[in-house]
């Protein structure tokens, strides 16, 4: 009796160490940083188009490394809100360029973050860009991503919004600058 | 003493991205047409080779039981093994509990200075398995299998091709060389040593077959050197 009892004790208490280390260990927490993204900024403009883009910096706040297994901008201008522009999205990691839209994987160790290089551009459904934008509302955009560590995968968002200032800014901007030029 | 690397001509030959829907053989053959010859030794890249035998999966598609999520807690972070799909992955194919013994006469045997216990208890699938990321796109969301069969795939290309020898590789970027299948009358330490540093690439190029041009030449020549250098 007093040996299963000693064996019953041994394994609680290897069972709680176990439990204690893993919790000690703490796993990946991987964050977008929103608030500390950069303006958006016209990098092309046609008659009938305009493409901005911002920087957005992520950090892995945990303990673990942590792994972005795919990443996306979703951005919801509904019709019913503004129907005068057409618009694409996407993302890409600062450090590793590429415009086909796809996410390669990444390890991220704690501790450590990047960027990621967000692309928007405009369409004129009618008439000219600029004029399309003069009537542009705020617009959300969501970067939706996929994390895996130590634990399950789970997807998650962190949220921006592309104001009509912003916007009406950045072609001001580009305006001065041509300016300049 | 680890065994000298052969001074050879290395030919990276580039591909397009293999798929499970390509077959290996065909595609070796495809893509080296007209560069081998009688005395060259080819290699591929075991990650491809596993891809091509469709040994990869998502970690959306595993189930990753306790047994995954605590032992992987024990893998150091670089590790494949070290998340809870990596491992679940590993225990599919090699088995829970084996997985799960190895693991323990691993620590144990670390606690008496002995490394790498695990690796050889658990199974040849425990080393090979490369985690998300580990491989190029569109198979860097995959967990990749080591290939089936190595030494008979090597046998095939050697038999297909008509020429020296051939053998399946895992070599990275970090100056870690094996090789997992082998045609027989090569030294598997000596052609790691030639794969040294990796002219596969790194993970986002597409060269998953080396060739190593007047291999046997240069094996003949070393073992002269060697010979003579005893007389």
């Amino acid at each position: 009796m007093e040996l299963i009892l000693a064996i019953v004790g041994i394994a609680l208490i290897a069972v709680i160490g176990v439990c204690f280390y893993i919790m000690r260990q703490g796993d990946a927490d991987i964050q977008f940083i929103v608030d500390q993204r950069t303006k958006f900024r016209l990098v092309d403009m046609t008659e009938t188009t305009a493409t901005f883009t911002c920087k957005v910096p992520f950090i892995n706040r945990g303990t673990q490394d942590g792994t972005i297994m795919d990443a996306f901008t979703r951005h919801l201008l509904p019709y019913e809100q503004y129907d005068g522009v057409k618009v694409a999205s996407r993302l890409e990691l600062e450090s590793r360029p590429r415009t086909d839209g796809y996410f390669e994987a990444i390890i991220i160790p704690y501790g450590t973050g990047q960027a990621v290089v967000i692309t928007v551009e405009f369409t004129a459904v009618r008439g000219n860009i600029r004029q399309a934008l003069a009537e542009m509302v705020d617009m959300p955009i969501d970067i939706v991503y996929q994390v895996v560590a130590r634990s399950d995968w789970f997807i998650t968002k962190a949220r921006i919004i592309m104001t009509a200032e912003e916007i009406a800014e950045a072609i001001a901007a580009a305006q001065e600058q041509a300016r300049g030029l | 003493m680890p065994a000298e690397a052969l001074q050879v001509e290395r030919l990276p030959v580039p591909t397009r991205v293999l798929t499970p829907k390509d077959d290996i053989l065909d595609a070796v053959e495809h893509y080296t047409k007209g560069l081998v010859g009688p005395d060259d030794v080819v290699t591929v890249a075991e990650s491809v080779v596993a891809i091509t035998q469709g040994r990869i999966v998502r970690p959306e598609e595993l189930k990753p039981g306790l047994l995954a999520r605590v032992l992987c807690r024990f893998v150091p972070q670089k590790g494949s093994l070290s998340s809870i799909y990596g491992m679940q992955a590993c225990m599919n194919v090699e088995g829970e509990w084996r997985v799960a013994f190895a693991m323990f006469v691993g620590m144990l045997a670390k606690l008496v200075g002995k490394n790498g216990v695990f690796y050889q208890l658990a199974g040849e699938q425990a080393a090979l398995i490369d985690d998300v990321t580990g491989t190029m796109p569109p198979f860097d969301k995959h967990i990749v299998y080591g290939p089936l069969n190595p030494y008979g795939v090597a046998a095939a290309v050697k038999q297909r091709l008509g020429c020296f020898g051939a053998a399946v590789a895992d070599v990275n970027d970090l100056k870690r060389a094996r090789i997992v299948g082998i045609t027989e009358g090569i030294d598997p330490e000596q052609l790691a040593q030639t794969l040294i540093d990796n002219p596969f690439g790194n993970a986002s190029e597409k060269t998953p077959i080396v060739i190593l041009k007047n291999y046997a030449q240069a094996m003949k020549q070393t073992s002269m050197l060697r010979d003579s250098g005893k007389g």
